[in-house]
């Protein structure tokens, strides 16, 4: 199939494994979906050492039950992203520990106290479950596969997420400054989850073209704060003045962009915001510390019953 | 040698188990799936796969879920308004799972 071809059959789960498809096609399906794996991969890192902070036995089940879900997230997407057949798993995985592979602005950023999970568990994995409700149409099939599997957990984390923030907003008056600093902090980071407006977005024709993609950022954005800061303010949190946002009366927002750290947003893009070079760092010290349990499971030396499974077993 | 058919109703869909044939070989059991599964129910796509390669489990053998109380692993357990359709869409599905389950 060449590139036209495939724009004009791109569609909803059109294109498998099976299908022979252009390099351009393939390495656009990869980068996009690798980025999702890594962003998954590195929430969770991010969110870990909250387990153990939970403030209750109930909260512990349920916040390490998020964070294993997330994990395997991951692995479903490394899965669909292999199956394009330009890096393996092991590549990806690699990539990420040497800070080539690149994933989602927020889990760049430090996390220090409980009150910040919410910004976490409830805006960001709802602003990703907006956008990957609309994944379930890409037209790379074992990714929208991937996502019926995970939308169908997520459910759970944005409900518990909110939970979580009722719990504070409704608690002691500490608690409830504690989440609107939170908020503050983390608003316009949650704001920029989308990425630039459309005009500014660089990857965003082409994927759309081929069906990776099936709505824009802005799309996307109006989209989440249609729904999100009704919630915000059901919970009494203030909306920071800045980004502005201008409410339509079509019930589309325009944000000012200009009120938005672009700079930091394009250094965390390159993968060299400090606090997030760390985060890379802990996850890859994280993977080397568990090399032996690899090698243990695939090595060559081991006896294997039948054939000899290969890297994607 | 038995082959086990998986077939894929339309482009995107999943494959789904929907019984298995008789074959020599791999050629063989194509062309047996697609007389015997694929000509009169909506097909656009079959899988064979030879029955000895299939490794199962049961619910005999392990506890499909653990064996402890995981309710907090489902949606239903938190009296939550959803915040959007989507999370809606989800928490109906995991609901639907709960109670196919049996174990709500
Ligand atoms: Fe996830
Ligand atoms: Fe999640």
């Amino acid at each position: 199939m060449n590139i036209d071809e495939v724009k004009e059959r791109a569609g909803p789960r059109e294109f498998n494994p099976g299908d022979d498809l252009p390099e351009e096609y393939r390495k656009a399906a990869t980068r996009m979906i690798q980025f999702h794996a890594n962003s998954e991969i590195m929430g969770a890192y991010l969110e870990r050492p909250f387990i153990r902070q939970s403030p209750s036995i109930d909260r512990k089940l349920a916040f390490s039950a998020k964070v294993q879900d997330e994990i395997g997230h991951g692995q479903f997407l490394y899965r669909a992203a292999e199956s394009l057949g330009i890096k393996t798993r092991e590549e990806m995985l690699d990539e990420l520990a040497n800070g080539k592979g690149k994933f989602l602005n927020c889990f760049h950023y430090p996390m220090e106290n409980w009150a910040e999970i919410p910004m976490i568990a409830f805006f960001v994995d709802g602003a990703a479950m907006r956008r990957q409700a609309t994944l379930k149409r890409t037209s790379w099939e074992p990714y929208a596969h991937a996502m019926d599997k995970i939308c169908f957990e997520e459910g759970f984390h944005v409900k518990h997420g909110e939970s979580i923030m009722r719990e504070l907003a409704t608690g002691s008056k500490k608690e409830q400054e504690m989440l609107q600093d939170a908020f503050d902090e983390w608003w316009p980071r949650i704001i920029q989850f989308f990425g630039p407006s459309d005009d500014k977005s660089t990857h965003h024709d082409f994927a759309a073209e081929v069906g990776l993609k099936t709505m824009t950022n802005d799309e996307l954005r109006n989209a989440f704060l249609n729904q999100y800061l009704p919630k915000a303010r059901k919970y009494n949190l203030e909306i920071p003045d800045e980004p502005r946002i201008r409410e339509n009366d079509d019930g589309t927002f325009e944000i000012e962009e200009d009120d938005l750290d672009w700079d930091e947003f394009f250094t965390i893009a390159k993968n060299d915001y400090e606090p997030g070079v760390g985060q890379i760092e802990g996850r890859a010290n994280a993977q080397e510390a568990v090399e032996w349990v690899r090698d243990a499971i695939e090595g060559d030396d081991q006896p294997t019953a039948g054939h000899t499974p290969t890297a994607a077993d | 040698m038995i082959w086990e058919v998986f077939r894929q109703k339309k482009t995107g869909e999943y494959h789904t188990h929907c019984g298995n044939v008789h074959a020599p070989d791999r050629e063989m059991a194509k062309l047996f799936a697609q007389i015997q599964h694929g000509r009169r129910k909506p097909t656009n796509s079959l899988w064979v796969v030879p029955q000895e390669e299939v490794g199962e489990v049961d619910a005999e053998e392990t506890s499909f879920g653990g064996t402890t109380d995981k309710s907090y692993r489902w949606s239903t357990a938190y009296n939550i308004e959803p915040p959007a359709k989507e999370v809606e869409e989800s928490a109906n599905e995991q609901a639907e799972a709960e109670r196919q389950r049996g174990d709500s």
